[in-house]
């Protein structure tokens, strides 16, 4: 699966090799440690770059507080 | 006028087997469209033990002939907010689109939860409010239109998800029950 841009692809993919092997070994049987920390700050840091670049920043933002909004809140 | 629709199934296999797929269901052969899928966010939040995800999905964007002149054929941004409380074996996903938001609002709700009564099942709600306003005297046109493609959109994201889970039962992932759920399972 790519990532938005090219550049992040291979960061994006180090990542979920990282997030897959925590979620089913770690974080399904009781883990409360989040392993994958720096692999994600990363590939995080290259991808609001590459939203920034794209403009889609503002867009993202303004969108997160209404997400689901029509239905009940949990 | 906003438009909803929900359906509900399941799936013959454990809350963790189906959470670890549905958080991996990309890329599958039955997803094509999706071009991109990316963690805008990752965190656990320490108190309540619960994860809390949020991804930026690039989708083709398919319109209809009618619809083409008044619709770009841009790629579709699509924003999903999840969040997996594995003490309660439940996994909520929401997502909505973040762009061609004048044409149409879909917003989608998910919910994964251990089958209380077999938790070697997984039952599956989907949610969608559909609603459009455009106006010209189109929105409610299009809103049933995009109402038409949302169940089929809903069995094609089934197959994928069966893909996934066919896929991670061979990897032999999951051959233990999880200790959540033989307590959820006992819960009767």
């Amino acid at each position: 699966m790519e990532s938005i841009d090219p550049k992040c692809t291979k960061l994006k993919h180090e990542f979920d090799a990282c997030f897959t092997w925590w979620y089913s070994e770690k974080f399904l049987k009781g883990s409360k440690t989040n392993d994958c920390e720096q692999a994600f700050r990363k590939y995080q840091e290259c991808v609001k770059q590459a939203l920034k670049d794209k403009g889609l920043s503002k867009m993202i933002n303004d969108a997160r507080p209404s997400i689901g909004s029509r239905f009940d809140t949990e | 006028m906003v438009k909803f629709y929900q359906q509900k199934h399941s799936y013959d296999y454990s809350w963790g087997t189906v959470s670890y797929a549905f958080l991996n269901r990309y890329p599958n052969p039955f997803a094509t469209h999706v071009l991109s899928a990316d963690t805008v966010d990752h965190r656990l939040d320490e108190a309540t033990g619960k994860l809390h995800i949020t991804r930026l999905l690039r989708k083709t964007n398919s319109i209809p002939r009618w619809a083409r002149g008044i619709m770009r054929g841009n790629d579709a941004y699509i924003l999903e907010d999840v969040i997996v409380d594995r003490e309660g074996g439940v996994l909520v996903s929401k997502t909505r689109n973040i762009t061609h938001t004048r044409l149409l609002k879909v917003e989608e709700k998910q919910t994964l939860a251990v089958d209380p009564f077999d938790p070697h099942r997984t039952l599956c709600k989907n949610e969608t409010s559909i609603v459009s306003n455009i106006g010209y005297g189109l929105n409610s046109r299009i809103e049933n239109f995009s109402l038409s493609r949302f169940s089929e959109n809903l069995a094609k994201s089934r197959k994928g998800m069966l893909y996934v889970l066919d896929l991670a039962q061979r990897k032999g992932l999951f051959r233990q029950r999880l200790p959540m759920e033989q307590r959820l399972g006992q819960q009767q």
